[in-house]
């Protein structure tokens, strides 16, 4: 741990959850900014067992299972809509989301 | 740990899981009776409610889990509108091609969730709730899959639904590196010292991100209208009713329980927040043709009107909000179930569907304008005596804070937009004839008996709205103050 403090891996897990922020703002297909949300929620991971870790409290990292279990049935119910979306519409993205205005 | 004190939550969640196991040997036809199952199996946990008192607050799973009288207030709220929506949704059911049982279930999987929120203790529980909730409205919402508009409401909700879950999760990971624990009864202990923390207070800001999200406040409101036009409608009235009270108990739990301190440092942002959300959903329902889109509009400003007593940070504010709340389920899901019953032959939502309606169907004709009239806020109805608490809570508070009478005004402003649209549509129904060849519209007789109680409802609360409000008042007891 020499060297190594909490704030490095603070300063790690805010540019994650940074770029996965642009990333969702930025792109344009569902797929790629869905992978972009899975680094801002692996971003606030890091933060959670890195504050466990230097606190001394075990709660954070409990909460990292939590969200990893969560995590996992958000992709599952995610892909299989995208999937489902790309099968109607040959395309996944976002400007082709478009059938409801005004 | 008191296991027993969750035993609504485990007896929807066995309900959901006995619908789902008989649904697969019950033939296609009785699928109908699976529905009326489902919503006679939450009435009956409703009513067994009613054998529950909680004298003082009981905590479960090392104190992550409350159950006090404000807990039980929004359990109560939360059966009674999952029973109203089942029954809608077995209106609806001719029109899901595949799956009925498991829309059923989904509902009730999500119930559980916001029964669980309405006990949260611990940012864990609140993350897990809202959670459970969002993951069973990815589902519902895009439930129609062969229905364009019904899958793009679903992915737009997951984008943005999966958003707002990083920032709370971010933001729970911040409290508690600051705060070194995620039970609001050490948060609260420790708030006088981390308060000045900008780390903490991030946190704390990243959290009511993803709960404004749930209750579709400026400027996390750009899901609800396309979400709302686009689901199914049962899911839509879910979401208007459920999904957003859930979101205002967990914000009122957060705030008023865990960081006092805080909520009434930050009152200007929360003053600012529900004026330009009163605002911008009435101004932007006004051009709408599609009823239920201008519903989506219309929940963003009522989620406005709700904030204005979280702004308030006060227990009036807090119960008018509950008070407000319980007006609001009756008259979106009135207006909800007709809209339901009307689209069955047109495919369509656009107002000038509802042309006439009042030759065509007296009752759901009068339900929809007394939902109207509610939602406007005009006596006699539950909808103004909810605005007039609200609004008396944010003037008793102006003495401490100018900001508070430009509120009202913003508020007041808001509310007469709201008359234009909310009234178009009460002209629509009365003032124009039925297109020829536009037949009758017979109602089944549950959802004429839901639509009375409904109407009930409204008129109830309207007229006699002492016993709410006391139930109301003694539910925010619990909060710190």
């Amino acid at each position: 741990m020499n060297g190594v403090g909490l704030e490095h891996y603070l300063i790690v897990s805010a540019a994650l959850f940074c770029i996965g922020l642009f990333g969702v703002v930025t792109r344009r297909s569902v797929l790629v900014i869905y992978m972009s949300l899975e680094l801002m929620l692996n971003a606030a991971n890091l933060a959670l067992v890195a504050m466990s870790r230097f606190n001394g409290n075990l709660d954070g990292q409990i909460m990292v299972f939590f969200t990893i279990t969560v995590a996992a049935a958000e992709v599952s119910v995610g892909l299989a809509l995208i999937v489902a979306l790309y099968r109607k519409r040959q395309s996944t993205h976002v400007e082709d989301l478009t059938t409801m205005k005004l | 740990m008191n296991v027993s004190l969750t035993i609504l939550e485990l007896a929807v969640v066995s309900l959901g899981i006995a619908i789902l196991l008989v649904d697969l040997w019950l033939p296609e036809q009785h699928r109908r009776l699976l529905g009326y199952t489902a919503a006679a199996g939450v009435g009956l946990i409703l009513v067994a409610s009613f054998l529950i008192s909680v004298p003082s607050a009981e905590y479960a799973f090392g104190k992550m889990y409350v159950m006090d009288p404000l807990a039980l207030f929004f359990k109560r709220f939360f059966l009674l509108a999952g029973a109203i929506v089942l029954l809608l949704s077995v209106e609806f059911s001719d029109r899901i091609e595949t799956g009925i049982g498991e829309y059923y279930t989904i509902i009730l999987f999500a119930l559980s969730g916001m029964m669980f929120a309405a006990s949260a203790n611990d940012l864990i529980l609140v993350f897990v709730a809202l959670e459970l909730i969002t993951v069973a409205f990815y589902v519902l919402t895009s439930f129609q899959r062969n229905n364009i508009k019904s899958l793009e409401a679903g992915v737009k909700y997951l984008i943005l639904g999966a958003l707002a879950s990083a920032f709370m999760v971010y933001g729970i990971a911040l409290i508690f590196g600051t705060a070194n624990s995620t039970k609001f009864g050490d948060i609260l202990a420790v708030a006088g010292s981390v308060s000045s923390n900008p780390l903490f207070l991030l946190g704390i800001l990243f959290v009511l991100v993803g709960l404004g999200f749930k209750i579709a406040a400026f400027p996390f409101q750009m899901w609800a209208p396309d979400v709302y036009q686009g689901s199914p409608t049962p899911t839509t009235a879910l979401l208007a009713v459920g999904s957003k009270a859930a979101g205002i108990v967990l914000l009122l739990r957060i705030l008023f329980s865990a960081v006092p301190q805080i909520a009434s440092q930050w009152t200007s942002l929360l003053i600012v927040i529900s004026g330009v959300t009163i605002l911008y959903g009435n101004l932007c329902a006004l051009p709408q043709r599609s009823l239920k889109r201008l519903l989506g509009y219309s929940s963003i400003a009522h989620a406005g009107y709700l904030l204005l007593g979280v702004a308030a940070v006060s227990m009036a504010g807090s119960s008018a909000i509950l008070y407000y709340l319980l007006g609001y389920l009756f008259t979106v899901l009135a207006a909800f179930t007709v809209i339901c019953i009307v689209m069955r032959e047109v495919d369509n939502d656009d107002i000038s569907s509802f042309e006439g309606l009042h030759a065509r169907s007296p009752l759901l004709a009068a339900t929809l304008s007394l939902a109207m009239i509610s939602l406007a806020g005009i006596p006699p109805l539950a909808g103004f005596f909810g605005k007039f608490l609200l609004l008396k809570a944010v003037i008793e508070q102006g003495a401490n804070e100018p900001g508070y009478y430009c509120l009202v005004i913003v508020a007041l402003v808001g509310v007469v937009i709201s008359l234009y649209y909310y009234l178009g549509v009460v002209r629509t129904v009365y003032w124009t004839n039925p297109s020829p060849g536009q037949a009758s519209i017979l109602v089944s007789t549950p959802v004429r008996f839901m639509i009375y109680a409904c109407i009930v409802g409204m008129l109830y609360l309207g007229l006699l709205p002492n016993a709410a409000v006391n139930l109301a008042i003694r539910a925010v007891q619990v909060f710190h103050l």
